[in-house]
């Protein structure tokens, strides 16, 4: 299965973007983008806690609908999914 | 009046709300016809006099609040109430174009009030020099037609979020950092609320950016004030554009109510901890 991955602000910054993976079937959701943040130490510690959970500002979408963090672990990807990680960016 | 065509959402601003305590002469006088000249080809006296009857509230005059209120006040919205709390800086000067070097040293506020009525003498501008908190913002807001959100933290985000939902009225929403950008139009009852959107902070820093990032957010909410006041086109009603200046790229995510929101829906409100049960907001200021 091939799912895209785009990341933005500062997840973009430390992963890049539009990140075309291929996945076996069953794929879960959280294991996917921990393997794909984990190319960048910065990156996955922006994304995931010491815990390995999400940290709870981080927002998820899948195929344009959000899924809450806490149940990205059993959510599975299909083929030609597209999910979005982002993080509220806070400045004005 | 023509209603705004939002997916799902029929909003409009044709029951204004500002301070009847305060009398605008909604005629327009030559001057104002002759200055607004070019966008009455556009809207006519009508919107040109919507646009005088409105009252917005303008939290922040810093990197976006500066765009957002020169902006709102070259378009002859007719009263604009500018609040912060802090001093100009020189690190401000790189994206705070309300504010220039001789400023340094003054508030804010009060470089706001000075440049805003120098560039549109004939609207009003109030400005108020504290910080936004639970004690005051209800009173702060008073009966403005909208919030501009021009702050620099989500405390007092969701603060302004709580009021708005409580008043009934938008709340235009923006953030940047660096090159990216963020922004939303809040129609309370209709779309999802900055908390359904955004329901825990990012971590408090100090985020780096360029001015035209919040140049470019600003102007998307002044433009939405500018819709939502004249009842026209499209709002970002339940779409939240995000705005990355690295790729030049645009695009827009929706977002739907939370049901189990703890600001709009049925979640429970205590755990609102960095809102209305905050005693006190820390550092409800506008870098």
């Amino acid at each position: 299965m091939t799912i895209r991955i785009r990341f933005f602000a500062r997840f973009r910054e430390l992963l890049g973007t539009d990140i075309v993976v291929a996945v076996p079937k069953n794929k879960g959701l959280s294991d996917l983008i921990k393997e794909v943040a984990s190319r960048n130490k910065e990156g996955y510690d922006a994304i995931f806690n010491e815990t390995g959970a999400f940290h709870e500002f981080v927002i998820l979408m899948q195929n344009g609908k959000r899924i809450e963090t806490a149940d990205a672990q059993k959510i599975r990807v299909a083929d030609g999914d597209e999910i979005a990680v982002f993080p509220p960016v806070a400045g004005g | 009046m023509n209603t705004v065509k939002s997916p799902g959402v029929n909003c409009r601003a044709d029951t204004l709300v500002s301070d009847p305590g305060y009398q605008v002469n909604v005629m327009l006088s030559k001057r104002e016809r002759e200055r607004y000249k070019r966008q009455m080809m556009l809207f006519g006296d009508e919107g040109q006099e919507r646009l005088k009857k409105a009252n917005i509230f303008i939290a922040g005059a810093g990197g976006l609040g500066s765009p957002v209120s020169i902006y709102l006040a070259v378009a002859g919205v007719g009263t604009l109430t500018v609040v912060d709390k802090d001093v100009v800086e020189l690190t401000n000067l790189n994206r705070q174009i309300l504010h220039n070097d001789r400023d340094i040293g003054k508030k804010k506020v009060a470089s706001a009030e000075e440049k805003l009525r120098a560039i549109n003498p004939d609207i009003t501008v109030k400005v108020i020099d504290t910080t936004i908190d639970e004690s005051n913002a209800s009173r702060l807001v008073g009966r403005a037609d909208g919030i501009v959100d021009a702050m620099d933290n989500y405390p007092t985000r969701y603060l302004l979020n709580d009021i708005a939902l409580q008043k009934n009225i938008p709340l235009f929403h923006g953030a940047i950092r660096g090159f990216y950008g963020q922004a939303t139009t809040i129609i309370p009852g209709k779309t999802a609320c900055l908390r359904c959107i955004f329901p825990s902070a990012p971590p408090k820093e100090v985020f780096p950016v360029v001015g035209v990032t919040p140049g470019f957010i600003g102007m998307i909410q002044v433009n939405e004030v500018l819709k939502y006041l004249l009842g026209t086109g499209e709002l970002l009603a339940n779409r939240l554009l995000i705005w990355d200046g690295m790729t030049a790229h645009a695009e827009e995510i929706a977002v739907v109510r939370n049901p189990a929101c703890i600001s709009c829906g049925a979640g429970p409100a205590s755990k609102k901890t960095t809102a209305v049960n905050a005693k006190k907001i820390p550092k409800g200021k506008k870098k």
